[in-house]
């Protein structure tokens, strides 16, 4: 019987083995967007559709009830005349330097301290205490550092009573102020409590990074001559391209989307000097229901963090390639 | 150039351990000296010890003549090739090369035209601009033979820098490096665990065996006159045939019975191995090299019967292993052999090497005889060779320590 089968069946060519390999590739290919289908479907309903939505509404004048009305590219006008929209923007990018730039730095000059001075059980506790504020709620963070630069909050009294008392001395005013209450200092304050939060978490990530060069670089270098500073300079920076690029990859969105740190310290205050784009689209939205506009500034969010992200993304990969 | 010398050096990491135990010698100036032994022996902690990885525990060690025991390795001008190279991996090549002289200061130009020679010297002009990821493996180990070179350091030290490589390779690589040395004429310390390497590129071999030296020598006489059992076993492939024997004096001749095999001991023998007069009466060790073994078609008297179990085909030899009725000694090489009959201590596996001609197959009887003028001599406890005049010592088991003042007490080998 078997005979018989194999005998009537036509003998495979090249052709028909090309046709059968294909048939097969594409049959895999199907099941593999099968796997796929339900992350696809969760991205496309939850991040996708919202995003078209919020393209669509920038072009509209929307209250959220009544029919909306189109009105082109009016909204992005706006957003880049109105002197309050565009001081939001001004003020991410101040905060890209305390979210970003400082815990970046700060955590590189950590990470290489832990690994060269604090060894064993000292600099687990230490890895640990510094990661903390990564697992404290952004609001309870908020709170807590809007009491800690209170007129009466701790940083006042530990730092500047003795100041104001020499102050006070020499016939000067107090130096002593609510830190989130001023023009001057509102900001900086609000990228204070940014540096701490991203601190560990760019410290953590660094060390590992750290942990994972070769130490036999190390000695290389050490026989070459180079002494510490060369060290960190030629081997380590170099060799922590991929997680420096993570970093600032991961501080800079957490910049530009900064919300509930700023909602929670200031609100927006005093008199916007913090207000920042992802306080302003909520205000917009459910406050002023200025929809279309809120949607506007929304996209130009988006375009900035591309705009940020896709240079360090390159930096990164050609990093990598080499 | 510098000599090296290690005086009395130890390394404990907990005072109670000790990973490497009054570690003496000296490198010539200009000499390669290659320490070699099996995994966790200390002879890369030796190594690392040297070029100041690793605290000096006790003793001293000095290059050129001068204490560096307390020297950053920045500041001891040696260069060292890493078993995986250490390749600086952001850098070109000419930068891997140069980068000793950028951080001393060297000016560019300069800089540049000894890393082209370097380069140009290990064939490597065209690879200048690359990465050390866009290399193969033996142009990686080139580069880092190259930053090595380029300093011209007092000493270069390689710890097992062609454990990377495919055979072939090391061959090739094994020769190239052993050229540069010549022609650079640079102390050298090679660490490797592969005796080849050791035998066919250094001056003199360190055998290393428990964080003890076992013997110091050139190649050709730490192969023709072992220290003790450990370096007999562990040089020489296929190892080293070792088995049990009395000694016993019959009509004025020494007589040696291995099984029901009985010799006598020629009197240059006797002259070369005097340790043999002591031990007259006992059981003692003797080591015999598979080239020493004679194989005999079928059974006769005045040698040792057996039979053939394996035979393996090399294409220039035939190694041979063949059963015989005779007491093996326990060797740590011997234990790892996985074709002896464990727990069979009566019988042995002897392997002889045969012309490849020799038409022996598995299952045939034979008779192996001796070349009593290649014969090793130990002392069963503590594993010395008799050539000293040792005398068959500890009752207890031998420990390394044992082991180690056996062979120092040897003295007829250039034992530390």
């Amino acid at each position: 019987m078997l005979n018989s089968a194999t005998a009537s069946r036509r003998p495979l060519g090249a052709g028909s083995t090309l046709r059968g390999v294909r048939a097969l590739a594409r049959a895999d290919r199907a099941r593999g967007w099968l796997f796929l289908l339900p992350a696809l479907a969760a991205y496309g309903m939850f991040v996708l559709w919202p995003l078209a939505n919020s393209v669509k509404y920038s072009f509209y004048n929307w209250d959220g009830i009544n029919p909306a009305k189109w009105v082109g590219l009016s909204n992005y006008g706006q957003v880049f005349s109105n002197a309050a929209l565009y001081s939001a923007i001004e003020h991410s990018g101040i905060l890209i330097i305390f979210f970003s730039f400082l815990p970046t730095g700060l955590g590189l000059a950590l990470a290489a301290f832990m690994r060269s001075a604090i060894a064993g059980r000292l600099g687990t506790v230490a890895r640990v205490v510094i990661f903390l504020p990564q697992v404290v709620a952004l609001v309870a963070a908020g709170i807590a550092w809007s009491w800690l630069l209170g007129y009466s909050g701790a940083i006042n009294q530990i730092f500047y009573t003795p100041i104001d008392a020499v102050l006070k001395l020499v016939g000067l005013g107090a130096a002593k102020q609510a830190w989130l209450g001023s023009f001057q200092f509102a900001l900086p304050g609000v990228g204070l409590i940014g540096v701490w939060v991203m601190l560990g978490f760019c410290t953590v990530l660094l060390t590992v990074g750290m942990g994972k060069i070769d130490p036999s670089l190390y000695e290389a270098s050490q026989l070459d001559g180079a002494g510490p500073v060369r060290e960190f300079f030629d081997i380590t920076l170099p060799s922590l391209r991929q997680e420096i690029g993570v970093c600032l990859t991961v501080t800079m969105i957490a910049a530009l989307s900064a919300f509930d740190i700023v909602y929670i310290s200031t609100q927006g205050g005093p008199a916007n000097q913090t207000m920042v784009p992802g306080l302003e689209i909520y205000l917009l939205a459910f406050t002023n229901r200025e929809v279309g506009l809120a949607s506007a500034l929304a996209i130009v969010l988006v375009a900035l963090v591309v705009v940020c992200i896709v240079p360090i993304q390159w930096y990164v990969n050609r990093g990598t390639q080499s | 150039m510098a000599s090296l010398e290690f005086d009395a050096v130890s390394k404990s990491y907990d005072q109670q351990h000790w990973t490497l135990r009054d570690l003496s010698f000296t490198v010539s100036d200009g000499e390669f000296l290659v320490l070699v032994g099996p995994s966790g022996c200390g002879k890369t902690t030796a190594l690392r010890m040297l070029a100041g990885f690793e605290d000096i525990s006790q003793g001293e060690i000095r290059i050129g003549g001068v204490r560096i025991n307390e020297t950053p390795p920045r500041e001891r001008d040696i260069a060292m090739v890493f078993q995986n190279y250490a390749l600086y991996p952001h850098m070109t090549v000419a930068d891997n090369i140069g980068y000793g002289l950028k951080v001393r200061g060297m000016a560019k130009a300069e800089r540049r035209a000894r890393v082209v020679k370097t380069a140009e010297m290990l064939g490597l002009s065209a690879e200048l601009d690359r990465k050390p990821s866009q290399l193969s493996g033996g142009q990686r180990q080139r580069v880092a033979m190259g930053r090595a070179i380029v300093r011209e350091p007092q000493a270069f030290l390689m710890d097992e820098p062609l454990s990377n490589l495919d055979a072939r390779l090391r061959v090739r690589m094994r020769t190239e490096i052993a050229r540069l040395q010549r022609d650079l004429n640079v102390t050298t310390v090679y660490v490797t665990h592969d005796q080849v390497e050791a035998m066919t590129m250094a001056d003199r071999v360190a055998v290393m065996n428990g964080g003890l030296l076992q013997q110091l020598d050139t190649p050709q006489r730490i192969y023709a006159h072992p220290a003790n059992l450990f370096v007999a076993t562990f040089i020489g492939s296929p190892a080293m045939n070792i088995l049990k024997a009395d000694l016993s004096k019959r009509d004025d001749q020494v007589w040696c019975k291995v099984g029901d095999y009985s010799f006598p001991l020629p009197a240059s023998t006797l002259n070369a191995n005097p340790g043999i007069r002591a031990a007259l009466g006992t059981t003692i060790a003797i080591g015999v090299r598979p080239n020493a073994v004679t194989v005999t078609g079928g059974q006769y008297p005045n040698g040792l019967p057996g039979e053939v179990r394996i035979a393996e085909g090399l294409g220039s030899e035939v190694l041979a292993h063949i059963e015989v009725a005779a007491s093996r000694v326990e060797t740590e090489a011997a234990s790892e052999a996985p074709d002896l009959p464990l727990g069979h201590t009566d019988t042995s596996i002897i392997v002889a090497s045969l012309k490849e001609e020799s038409l022996i197959a598995r299952g045939e009887r034979v008779t192996l005889t001796f070349d009593s003028e290649h014969i090793h001599f130990f002392d069963p406890q503590t594993g010395a060779s008799l050539r000293s005049g040792a005398a068959t010592a500890p009752s207890s088991a031998p420990t390394l320590a044992d082991l180690s003042t056996a062979v120092q007490a040897a003295g007829a080998e250039r034992v530390v």
